[in-house]
């Protein structure tokens, strides 16, 4: 029986590996392969010297680069399995088409940013304190909570979309799966912007705002990276079938650039009229300060003008759509960059002498990320080619048939 | 009977700004060198006036050891605690080194102890406590600038000039109920 059951698995396994030579994998598999590479060596280098010496945070600015591009992977995953979960538990039947691909690049994503937060906390090993002596009250605590569980519901859902001979009890726990995947996930984004939000000393993330706009966002950015990816995968040129899917996105896309404006509008009016409190401070560094050639160049131009003025002019041009999704995505590095260290560069205490804090003439405190800190970011991304293109090229991720 | 409550209360006015305060803390907690590394710290404030009748204060400071935690309030492991006096601190084996609780407080009173591996801050030289011997800073003082004490007995030196004077606290808009009081 026990042989039998080997037997099967072996069989099982044996039928989901494909040879896909029609998508262009190789490139990214190999980028993938170098970016792991560089950053694993990164990695031992950190090991090696430890986090104080290889990283660039202070103690003013205990949180840089590493939980921005968690903070970046996380939230795309969670937007990326939300956009699933309208197609699998809602009925949405132009995201239904791509969901085996959603499910695969929410998981990778969510993987790869798994990475950043193992590298930024100084000791994971000691996280099993987490499970023993629990902080219900610390957001933290729900934080890890929500995203294993996230990593959980899509590890049942890969199981589901693989699995040979669904039937329609299967398609029934694939929409029950979906559905907590879109929950979780938005409780995992909106939590994060509580972690940021329960700081007492740090005024720039109080209220609802970024709880919003990070769920907002994630949304947003899992449009563009599942457009990106299609466009990629058929090399620009998409069955007929899916056009309509990329359109949607590129619609949900410009709908989330849009509220994301909104956002903006307020949260940084209504911080300039805080003066002279740490959120006015927060919001100057953004406008007129150390950020902002990240504020106007990366948030504005890249992850709000320039894709929102292509998907307006886009028309159906899916070209257009991707180039959106392309630039959008590299803007919101510097959207989640912003978002974690403006609200740190607001010093504690005045920089005056014996005080210990270093400010520049304006006050502020300083931050920049080390190499090896770029180099563990990049690491992440090594992750996700690797793993995503690796499973383009040797699983099948065509939805064949739904619900 | 009630529970014992650490405090400090300060006389910034009698400060020299020798740091005989922040040595002795090093000293005393093992804090080896590093630009970030300290529990307690001077702070030159500015001017004030203008030549010649110019004048300057300091401002001795360190963990407020609040009464309303926000260190605390975001440690995931329950790292940071307080003990039945009041006194906030830290189990090292526990920290994670997330560094939350680093960017929840207001004072920026928390530093990565590289040595320990682990987040560290003023212990209130908490394992002095036994001996029934003040911490370090307080002790080393030439003009006792710092008293520490029970702020819970009013027969205490802290208690008596606590009642006596006009007293304010650091960033009282922040909620945290420091128990660090500063004379007036």
């Amino acid at each position: 029986m026990a042989a039998h059951t080997e037997n099967h698995g072996k069989s099982f396994l044996k039928s989901l590996i494909v040879n896909n030579k029609d998508i262009p994998a190789m490139p990214f598999i190999i980028l993938g392969l170098i970016l792991c590479a560089v950053g694993g060596f990164a990695v031992i280098s950190v090991f090696v010297k430890g986090h104080h010496e290889a990283y660039g945070v202070t103690r003013q600015v205990p949180w840089g680069l590493l939980i921005s591009s968690y903070a970046y992977f996380v939230i795309i995953s969670t937007g990326i399995a939300f956009i699933g979960g309208l197609g699998h538990a809602f009925g949405y039947e132009k995201y239904a088409k791509i969901s085996k691909r959603i499910v695969v690049l929410a998981t990778i994503v969510l993987l790869a940013g798994f990475t950043q937060i193992l590298m930024e906390i100084g000791n994971p090993l000691r996280m099993v304190y987490m499970m023993i002596s629990p902080n219900f009250k610390a957001p933290i605590f729900w934080m890890g909570m929500f995203y294993g569980i996230e990593l959980v519901i899509l590890a049942f859902e890969l199981y589901l979309i693989f699995k040979p001979n669904q039937t329609e009890a299967d398609h029934k726990l694939a929409a029950v799966a979906g559905f907590l995947a879109l929950l979780v996930g938005v409780l995992a984004t909106s939590n994060l912007g509580y972690v940021f939000g329960s700081l007492n000393a740090r005024e720039w993330y109080h209220g609802i705002y970024f709880s919003t706009f990070l769920v907002v966002s994630g949304v947003t950015a899992g449009a563009a990276l599942l457009i990106l990816v299609h466009t990629i995968v058929y090399k620009g040129s998409l069955p007929a079938e899916l056009k309509p899917s990329m359109v949607s996105l590129g619609k949900l896309m410009g709908g989330g650039i849009g509220v994301m404006m909104f956002l903006y509008l307020w949260k940084m009016l209504s911080s300039i009229f805080t003066e002279p409190g740490d959120a006015y401070m927060s919001v100057m560094s953004l406008i007129n300060g150390p950020l902002s050639f990240n504020f106007w160049i990366g948030e504005m131009l890249l992850a709000v003008i320039l894709p929102l003025a292509l998907i307006v002019t886009a028309k159906g041009s899916i070209k257009k759509l991707s180039m959106a999704g392309f630039i959008f995505l590299i803007g919101l590095f510097f959207t989640r960059f912003d978002f974690v260290v403006a609200g740190q560069l607001p010093p504690m205490r005045k920089g005056l002498a014996g005080s210990g804090v270093i400010t520049d003439v304006a006050g502020f405190a300083f931050y920049s990320p080390s190499m090896l800190e770029w180099l563990v970011y990049m690491f992440g991304f090594g992750v996700f080619f690797l793993l995503y293109f690796s499973a383009e090229k040797f699983l099948n991720l065509e939805t064949e048939s739904h619900h | 009977m009630a529970t014992k409550k650490f405090g400090i209360v300060l006389d910034a006015k009698k400060c020299l700004n020798c740091k005989a305060c922040t040595v002795a803390c090093k000293f005393e907690n093992t804090i080896h060198p590093g630009e970030d590394d300290y529990r307690i710290w001077v702070t030159e404030l500015e001017l004030k006036g203008t030549y010649p009748n110019i004048s300057q204060e300091y401002q001795p400071s360190q963990c407020q050891h609040c009464e309303n935690t926000p260190c605390a309030s975001v440690c995931p492991t329950k790292a940071t605690y307080k003990s039945p006096e009041g006194v906030v601190l830290i189990d090292y084996d526990k920290c994670i080194l997330c560094k939350a609780c680093m960017t929840a407080c207001p004072y920026d009173a928390r530093y990565e102890n590289v040595h320990l591996h682990a987040i560290d801050k003023c212990t209130f030289c908490y394992q002095r406590q036994p001996e029934g011997r003040e911490p370090a800073c307080v002790e080393t003082c030439p003009t006792r600038v710092r008293v520490f004490g029970d702020l819970n007995d009013p027969e205490s030196e802290a208690s008596k000039l606590l009642a006596r004077n006009h007293t304010y606290q650091l960033k009282p808009e922040r909620n945290t109920r420091p128990r660090l009081h500063y004379i007036k």
